[in-house]
């Protein structure tokens, strides 16, 4: 149906119908925050041998993070008297804009896709940049030291990460001959990406979660030394717009982790009977599992420990991972 | 009016309010930000061109990487506010004429203008055309520039080490 939305001539029903597309698209995905939430606080609890929210709707805690949503509704939005209040106000946005922006990029199955860009992977990391001057420019506005030094922090960190991040993609492309996503699913049809190129698949999922400001990367909010990171001044709404941007981010670079390394919604061998959107789901899962994971079980880095990694190890074993790319590709794949 | 020359004054006039602002703006800071919405409407000019990979190539080096290079640049150096100055009167009537002369020159240039027949086909497969392009025929410049830049990141990368070095002799 998407595909032949995209191609024919377009018009203001189209206009209409992908206004309505993504806005089920948005509803999805703040449905997904709801329970990634919840899930991630559960299996901390777990891990942490601890029951986790189990209050709120049931046993299960399935409401916690409505309640706690519309928590944050009601309370009183401030704005410091000393903040630059016109970037204070538009840095919500400049962050979360983006973080939903680049989910128009991602196919999530054969048929359910909503653009089909032939730079997809190239869109993704340009637009996904752009969220680095929002926090950055919230980090300043506030006219607060730890903002500030959260804001840096975190923009400094997301530039390095961002390049060991774009190296070790390189692998893929070169495999797919595309930048398209699409094209790069398809290109896995009998064996993902991950295989072809661990190296890369590695690089990749370790400066994902940098660029995701999580544990063990998250300086940028490291709560024992600048109480909160670039937010600290932001309350209500505005905070929870911070909030949504880092957990869609979350949805988005665990559905790019699927989609060039694990396969997106290619089937393992002999289940092919299972549509593929559930297998596009259970990798997708599988992803954002493994970062909660990693959250419970790794401390937090030092600041100059964060520098030395990104650039001394992960982008010299990116480019080692480009050339050992080429050298499978030339061997086995001709 | 189509949708595409709709897309186009909207883009155009987010650059150049961008950029008006840009100039007339006080703090430095939201120079930097009036300068985003430049480089993000230029990209949004490309994308009406279908050149789709310049745009997110834009995207990424202006709006992402040079714009936080910039702000990083400002804010961890110091800097007064600054000052606002008069210019004299003769300056000003100087600037505007030529600004005037300038307008006029590329007004009438561009309206005598001819590009010949526009290319059909460049919008498809334009990433693959621009690598083609890029490592067949201008292959030479495409290497010395990466030399120009490894050059480049290493005096910065030599220029850091020595600051570095003064303040642990003293």
């Amino acid at each position: 149906m998407v595909n032949d939305l995209l191609t024919s001539p377009p018009g203001w029903i189209h206009a209409a119908i992908f206004l309505g597309l993504g806005a089920c698209l948005l509803v999805i995905v703040l449905g997904f925050v709801t329970y990634a939430i919840l899930a991630e606080r559960k299996v901390l609890g777990f891990m942490q041998l601890r029951p986790g929210p189990n209050r709120v709707g049931g046993r299960f805690g399935l409401l916690q993070t409505v309640a706690d949503v519309m928590k944050l509704l009601i309370k009183e939005d401030t704005i410091p008297k000393a903040a630059d209040k016109p970037l204070f106000v538009l840095a919500p946005v400049l962050a979360f804009a983006p973080a939903f922006m680049v989910l128009a990029a991602i196919p999530f199955s054969d048929h359910l896709k909503f653009s089909d860009l032939s730079i997809g992977l190239l869109y993704y990391i340009a637009i996904s940049g752009i969220t680095t001057v929002g926090i950055l420019m919230a980090g300043w506005a506030s006219n607060n030291k730890y903002s500030l030094l959260g804001g840096m922090r975190s923009a400094a960190q997301m530039i390095s990460y961002e390049i060991p991040l774009v190296v070790s993609v390189v692998g893929v492309i070169m495999f797919s001959g595309s930048l398209n996503l699409t094209e790069i699913v398809e290109g896995q049809k009998t064996v993902a990406y991950m295989f072809l190129s661990p190296l890369g698949f590695i690089v990749f999922l370790i400066s994902s979660i940098a660029e995701l400001n999580r544990t063990p990367f998250d300086l940028p909010e490291a709560e024992s030394e600048l109480v909160a990171g670039y937010h600290v001044e932001y309350s209500g709404f505005r905070w929870a717009f911070f909030m949504l941007t880092e957990y869609v981010y979350l949805f988005a670079m665990a559905a790019l982790t699927t989609v060039l390394f694990l396969g997106g919604w290619n089937p393992v061998p002999f289940l092919g009977f299972i549509p593929g959107i559930i297998w596009f789901a259970l990798k997708f899962s599988l992803i954002v599992f493994f970062m909660i994971w990693v959250r419970g079980t790794m401390p937090r880095l030092r600041a100059d420990q964060l520098m030395e990694f990104a650039w001394k190890v992960l982008l010299p074993v990116a480019l080692l991972n480009i050339f050992v790319s080429a050298v499978v590709k030339e061997l086995f794949l001709r | 009016m189509t949708g595409e020359s709709i897309a186009f004054f909207i883009l155009a006039l987010t650059a150049i309010a961008g950029g008006v602002m840009m100039i007339n703006m006080s703090n430095v800071i939201h120079m930097v930000v009036a300068l985003v919405f430049t480089f993000l409407a230029i990209a949004g000019i490309y994308i009406t061109l279908s050149a789709e990979f310049v745009a997110a190539v834009q995207v990424l080096i202006y709006s992402g990487a040079i714009t936080i290079i910039m702000l990083f640049g400002i804010m961890l150096t110091r800097h007064e506010r600054m000052t606002e100055w008069k210019l004299p009167k003769m300056t000003v009537l100087l600037s505007g004429a030529g600004i005037l002369v300038f307008f006029l020159i590329m007004f009438f240039g561009i309206n005598r203008l001819s590009l010949g027949n526009p290319a059909t086909d460049l919008h498809i497969d334009n990433t693959k055309k621009i690598g083609v392009e890029l490592y067949s025929k201008y292959v030479i410049p495409f290497e010395l520039t990466s030399v120009l830049l490894l050059v480049a990141l290493i005096g910065a990368i030599v220029i850091a080490k020595r600051d570095d070095e003064k303040e642990a002799g003293k």
